[in-house]
């Protein structure tokens, strides 16, 4: 679990977040995601995720659990959402957990929600066909060894296949 | 991408602004044939004026202030708004999406309406009809229940309330001018959020930024527009037309090159000027010590800071030697008056010449690499320091000097204007100079005939440079510090008047020479002679193709008329008035030959 210290500033919630993010909780509780369960712990600011390989792909049957930090004026900024160790393999998560993943830096927008992004991680791992890390994950994890958050990172998003 | 053609098309819908912009080129124009033919015309246009008088621009540049951008802006605007029948925000939309140019979105629009629309995210059915009967709604971003009144959308049916969308669009103009292309934010949707929305939600602070990064998107995104590069100046310049130098000199004094954005550099091009910058940084480490601020005496050892702008040195009492700043020899083989001439341009004869045994050749080649380097770097870093103190020396000079001179001699300020005109010209010829050392490092060392010409170009214009700064510098002190009249302050306007016209001719004519790369050379050396005292017609030839600049040639033929009263001396090239002295140079006192 070493994927605690990034460099994010660790501000509090919003009243505006915490407000959203309580109400984000409660649909989640009523209709989550299928395929994951969220983690009771006693931070609304950060959600550990228990993440399940849909049936019938690679990742079948495996565990991985996601951590997902809010911003301070969360919804308006994204949240920093990384795998934990281990991460799956797969050619857009790297080996420290850091997930190219387009609308959780460029393309996000306040109208999504946890349970969102959720589905499209899943969505990913699913249309995967190889089980492989990314062919820079040694340079780029080697960049990361400071403690820098994903969201720092100018991605480039490679395709939207896998 | 865009064709220069079809940046003129741009403005094709305000024809009010183009001819307007084309009175202003011909006053300016009037305003530079005026200083030509007429030395005692009013000045108070400081250094524009001045920079366009030595330059003789065949390019056109417009300086636009904030307001001028805004009020094209508004027009680019209300153009579009008016063609397409659309509103004003929608039209800024437009224009933003095709980098304001006006005809651009008029082509594309009338290609495929539909198209641009998908593109740039501007639906045309409003989508809110459905809603009319709801009182309240849930925002789906705050997942709060608000009242139908609170919650907006931008025509796409995408209601959020307004705290959100004001977050939504605060958190944008926070990270950057991307905020002038926003889209609605819900992810699946591409509609445009204008800038009606936008202003009519966020704070006053967040208004600004938003208006700021309008404006600059319009020099930004132009080709054909640049901001001007001094620190914390405002103003941007466009290119209007013509081919020639890029030199400009910007409304806030600053002059620069429009193509690369550094400094003027005229006579030397921009890949020359680039070779030259990036050389400094590497070589900086070595320059250090040489850099250094002061140099011993020569004679007395003593540290002596320069703190005047010519290279003549006097030590300070009892020493008082005369030493020339830049190869500490004496003085006195420097000036003419002395017998001397002046050399230090050149490095041939600043290399010690001595025997090498086979042993030492390799270490002496690149310790002299570095020398060459060295040689050239610290004559243009010299004049550069030269130039910004003359530059001070011109501004005490206006601001202090020239009031002072009026009150002691008993002249109205008007008839001291050869004083600050000196000045103006030591500023632009230590500009120039200092760039000929960049050109003189990269005149290729096998061409031996244009180095010899242009080392004895450049030593001539030093000299002349140097007669007329330490004229300009020093004896004019002499008329600072009496209390009364001194008889003799008319020669000395004679002699500062003659100086400056004297070494604004040839510092063009070496200009003009060192821009041309020196093809003169190549012919014959007689042509080089002819080209370069043919002043009068090589200028109105140069002219000769833009109608508009019909006064400007008038100045040039009426100064031909006036060198008819004026004689050359052979000795230093002064050009005396033959009113003064018909027969003697009052300047080295040879005789008229």
């Amino acid at each position: 679990m070493s994927s605690s210290g990034y460099g994010q500033k660790e501000k509090v919630l919003s009243r505006i977040a915490a407000n959203r993010l309580q109400k984000e909780l409660t649909e989640w509780q009523v209709n989550p995601p299928c395929g994951f369960r969220h983690r009771v712990t006693d931070s609304l600011q950060r959600w550990i995720i228990e993440v399940h390989g849909a049936p019938n792909t690679l990742y079948e049957g495996e565990e991985f659990h996601l951590q997902v930090d809010f911003p301070e004026h969360y919804p308006m900024e994204a949240p920093q959402v990384v795998f934990m160790q281990i991460p799956p393999l797969h050619p857009h998560i790297y080996s420290n957990g850091h997930i190219c993943l387009d609308i959780l830096y460029d393309s996000w927008s306040p109208a999504m929600t946890v349970s969102s992004i959720c589905i499209s991680i899943l969505s990913m791992l699913s249309s995967s066909t190889v089980k492989a890390r990314p062919p820079d994950d040694d340079q780029y994890v080697r960049n990361c060894r400071n403690g820098r958050s994903p969201k720092e990172t100018r991605w480039w998003f490679h395709d939207d296949k896998v | 991408m865009e064709s220069e053609d079809e940046m003129q098309d741009a403005w094709a819908g305000t024809s009010d602004d183009e001819f307007q912009n084309e009175e202003e080129e011909d006053e300016d124009s009037d305003a530079l044939a005026s200083d030509d033919e007429d030395d005692e015309s009013d000045y108070g246009f400081g250094f524009n004026d001045f920079q366009l008088s030595t330059r003789r621009p065949q390019t056109i540049f417009t300086v636009l202030s904030e307001q001028d951008i805004r009020q094209r802006q508004d027009e680019a605007v209300a153009t579009i708004t008016n063609f397409l029948s659309i509103s004003p925000a929608d039209a800024g939309v437009l224009l933003r999406h095709f980098k304001w140019s006006v005809s651009k979105v008029n082509d594309e629009w009338f290609a495929d309406e539909e198209r641009v629309r998908a593109n740039v995210g501007l639906l045309e059915k409003p989508a809110t009809s459905k809603r009319k009967n709801v009182k309240e709604m849930t925002c789906q971003i705050c997942f709060e229940v608000h009242p139908f009144e609170k919650m907006k959308e931008p025509r796409c049916g995408h209601y959020f309330c307004e705290i959100c969308w004001t977050g939504y669009i605060h958190t944008a103009i926070n990270d950057g001018p991307g905020c002038l292309t926003l889209r609605c934010a819900d992810p699946s949707c591409g509609a445009a959020i204008g800038e009606d929305m936008v202003l009519g939600l966020v704070s006053k602070e967040d208004q600004q930024k938003y208006m700021r990064y309008l404006l600059r998107s319009y020099v930004e995104d132009n080709r054909k527009v640049k901001w001007c590069p001094a620190p914390g100046c405002e103003y941007a310049v466009e290119y209007q037309a013509g081919v020639g130098s890029y030199d400009l000199v910007c409304k806030c004094g600053f002059s620069f090159c429009w193509n690369c954005r550094e400094e003027a550099h005229r006579p030397v091009d921009c890949e020359t000027v680039n070779k030259w910058i990036l050389k400094n940084c590497a070589e900086s480490e070595n320059m250090n010590w040489i850099l250094a601020n002061s140099k011993p005496c020569p004679k007395c050892k003593r540290p002596i800071e320069k703190n005047q702008g010519c290279m003549h040195i006097t030590c300070t009492p009892p020493c008082k030697f005369e030493f020339c700043w830049l190869c500490l020899g004496a003085w006195t083989d420097h000036g003419e008056r002395t017998g001397g001439f002046y050399a230090c341009n050149r490095y041939e004869t600043a290399k010690q010449e001595g025997v090498y045994d086979e042993a030492e050749r390799r270490r002496e080649m690149a310790k002299n690499s570095l020398e060459r380097y060295t040689h050239y770097y610290e004559r243009w870093a010299t004049n550069e320091s030269s130039r910004s103190k003359a530059l001070a020396d011109l501004q005490l000079m206006q601001s202090v000097k020239v009031d002072k001179l009026s009150d002691i001699q008993c002249q109205p300020v008007s008839q001291l204007k050869f004083v600050t005109d000196a000045w103006l010209q030591i500023v632009e010829c230590r500009r120039v100079l200092k760039w000929t050392y960049a050109y003189g490092y990269y005149l290729p060392e096998n061409e031996q005939t244009k180095r010899q010409f242009f080392e004895y170009s450049q030593g001539e214009a030093e000299a002349g440079l140097e007669r007329l700064h330490q004229c300009a510098e020093k004896e004019l002190q002499t008329f600072l510090e009496g209390d009364s009249p001194n008889s003799s302050f008319n020669d000395f306007r004679t002699k500062l008047a003659g100086l400056t016209s004297v070494t604004r001719t040839y510092f063009e004519n070496l200009v003009r020479a060192l821009e041309s790369n020196l093809s003169d050379v190549d012919i014959s050396k007689g042509a080089v002679k002819s080209s370069n005292s043919s002043k009068a017609s090589g200028s109105s030839k140069a002219r000769g193709g833009r109608p508009k600049s019909g006064s400007t040639r008038s100045g040039g033929s009426s100064r031909s008329g006036e060198e008819m009263a004026h004689w050359s001396c052979e000795h230093c090239t002064y050009v005396n008035t033959t009113a003064t002295s018909s027969n003697v140079c009052i300047i080295c006192g040879y005789p008229r030959s």
